[in-house]
């Protein structure tokens, strides 16, 4: 059958050409949008999972509404009416139950590390020059098992940080805008107090602008001593040895409902709205072009079965069945299908190739080498793959069952 | 080995209108039989009923002692493939392959491609088709191709070779070679041939001749 199948394909190239190329484009368009969306995704989730905590502990922040201020101020009346409710938000930039938070979390077996932390608005200044920041204490070498900062460092190192001393790594963007060198001493001031001199022990660069030309890092201490908060920290930052465990850790210990609670997932919720968006973009652009390729498969077949029909009955009367007849076009089908992807395949590879030597720059995203970054997963290959042998399949069963059920005896009456 | 047809009659369309009237027919194994008639005397549709192309509206066929009737598609499907060569009024030749390919399509179905390479070539041989052997269809004469068509029929070494109209699109020369091909079949393989002709003169050359008139047999 394979043989019969194979040699009328050939008989007919331009035919054969033309609907091989409906999927060779189906399977590239995947290949492309998928290698190009989900490189630059691996990294974003890199990115998001690695440069932060995979779970925050913060102060719970709670609105302000009369029926919650009434019963406190006056619990005996139940006829108070205002003129002006009570409204606004409870803010509490302390974590209040943090020695409770670390006897929990010492003894879970779960995490990978964690790590106290406080984090203030700053006035950064050089010279003349200054610039607003969020100055972040952390616990340096906690804090480097918690996220990969250390990994981040351009310029100095990050052991140099150091539990005291007055050390600071600043963003790339924030050093670049205030002129900010290595082993520079820069002034730093929480409106809390005086203004501290920094010794700048290094910078680093995470790719994300909103983090390189805002942020900057300082032991705890410091801060502490900075903001005269002496012992008190803000949030606690946890790792996870399996990031997977992340929705269920959250759940577990937001049911503690001692502060809040938010993995890295709450916190980039709209990155990963746009990564389901990415993904409904992609499927339907490839499911429509493989949906237009089926189509001419479809028509081709279809169209090929009436040119065919003495030849289908005279094969029928020498001994071929109609299951017979039926593989033949499922064969051809099956054929296409698998040659138009794996050439899409190949050539969807080689175009990723070429793309991941074009320079990529963004001022909000940038990457560590300058240039594309694309994925070259397996699993994209496997779902062009599948996704082409699916829909030649499906477009040739349709002419292929048709063709299996003619009769001889009709074709050769001249009734078909 | 025979041909045994019992009350055979065939009907077509809404009312049903009856092309084949309560046919009795015996066939022996190695007779050269013409179905001869005028137009729409059913002699075609005899024809496919006794090939197991078409199924009877009722009575009973009986190829060497199987009722056709009872016999599933597979079993039609390998009997055909094995016993019985087809021949039409067009070659329905297949374009896309050579004359040599077409000859051995039933061997490839039957998974005999080898054991019949031999035969074939012995077959263009005989039929002065050597040199034709490895062209398409295409590049054949009309007489060529229907040759090739007989040769197609013969690969199987088939007990029964069922011709309908096979000098229709030949020119007199081309329809006489052909009749002696048949008749030189039946003489020196025994093949048992039920042949369909309009022409008297190609009747001729069957041993006996059956004339239809209005779906009914008139002579034997």
């Amino acid at each position: 059958m394979f043989f019969i199948a194979y040699r009328q394909m050939t008989a007919r190239k331009l035919q054969t050409f033309l609907t091989l190329l409906g999927i060779v484009f189906g399977s590239i368009a995947y290949i492309v949008i998928s290698g190009v969306l989900l490189g630059f995704r691996v990294y974003l989730l890199e990115q998001l999972v690695n440069n932060d905590a995979h779970i925050k502990i913060t102060p719970k922040v709670e609105i302000i509404t009369p029926e919650k201020v009434y019963p406190l101020l006056y619990p005996d009346n139940k006829d108070i009416s205002w003129f002006v409710p009570p409204s606004g938000k409870r803010d509490n930039s302390e974590l209040r139950n943090a020695a409770h938070w670390f006897a929990i979390l010492k003894d879970d077996e779960d995490i990978e590390a964690f790590s106290r932390q406080f984090s203030i608005r700053a006035i950064v200044s050089k010279g003349t020059q200054s610039d607003a920041a969020k100055l972040v204490g952390v616990e340096p070498y906690k804090h480097s098992r918690v996220t990969n900062i250390s990994e981040n460092i351009v310029t100095g190192k990050y052991s140099d940080l150091g539990e005291t001393g007055s050390k600071i790594i600043i963003g790339e963007g924030l050093s670049e805008n205030l002129g900010i060198r290595l082993n520079d001493t820069i002034f730093l001031s929480s409106g809390m107090g005086k203004t501290l001199p920094f010794k700048v022990v290094g910078s680093f660069r995470t790719g994300n602008k909103g983090i390189d030309d805002s942020v900057c890092y300082a032991s705890l201490n410091d801060v502490q001593l900075l903001n005269r908060t002496s012992g008190k920290i803000s949030t606690i930052s946890i790792r996870l040895k399996d990031v997977n465990k992340v929705k269920i850790k959250t759940k577990e210990w937001s049911r503690l409902n001692l502060e809040s609670v938010e993995s890295w997932e709450d916190t980039n919720a709209s990155f990963l709205t746009i990564f389901k968006m990415q993904d409904t973009i992609r499927y339907s652009v490839t499911i429509a072009i493989l949906v237009i390729s089926g189509f001419g498969i479809y028509n081709i077949l279809n169209v090929l079965i009436n040119q065919k029909k003495r030849e289908i009955a005279i094969l029928r009367s020498i001994g071929f069945e109609s299951k017979d007849i039926n593989l033949i076009f499922l064969i051809q089908g099956v054929i296409l299908g698998l040659v138009g992807s794996i050439l899409g395949m190949l050539v969807g590879y080689l175009i990723c190739l070429k793309l991941s030597t074009i320079s990529f720059s963004s001022p909000y995203l940038s990457t560590k080498t300058g240039k594309m970054l694309i994925s070259y997963d397996l699993k994209i290959y496997f779902q062009a793959f599948f996704l082409a042998i699916f829909s030649t399949l499906l477009a040739s069963i349709l002419p292929a069952r048709s063709a299996g059920k003619l009769q001889p005896i009709e074709i050769i009456r001249g009734e078909l | 080995m025979s041909i045994v047809l019992t009350n055979v009659t065939k009907s077509f369309s809404k009312p049903p209108i009856p092309m084949i009237k309560n046919i009795n027919l015996t066939i022996e194994k190695g007779e050269f039989v013409s179905l001869t008639g005028k137009s729409g005397s059913g002699k075609s549709t005899l024809l496919y009923l006794i090939s197991s192309l078409d199924m009877p509206t009722s009575g009973t066929i009986e190829i060497d002692g199987n009722n056709i009737s009872k016999m599933n598609s597979k079993e039609i499907h390998s009997f055909r493939n094995k016993n019985m060569g087809f021949i039409f009024q067009f070659h329905y030749l297949l374009p896309e392959f050579t004359s040599l390919e077409n000859v051995l399509m039933p061997a490839r179905k039957a998974g005999l491609l080898k054991e019949k390479l031999i035969l074939a070539e012995e077959l263009f041989e005989k039929f002065d088709l050597k040199e034709k052997m490895h062209e398409p269809p295409g590049r054949l004469s009309g007489g060529q191709q229907q040759r090739v068509a007989i040769v197609r029929s013969m690969i199987m070494n088939p007990a029964y070779i069922f011709a309908d109209e096979p000098t229709g699109s030949l020119d007199s020369s081309n329809g006489r070679k052909v009749m002696e091909i048949f008749k030189s079949i039946n003489r020196e393989d025994k093949t048992t041939i039920i042949l369909v002709t309009h022409d008297t003169e190609f009747a001729n050359y069957s041993s006996r001749k059956i004339t239809l008139v209005d779906g009914e047999i008139q002579t034997i």
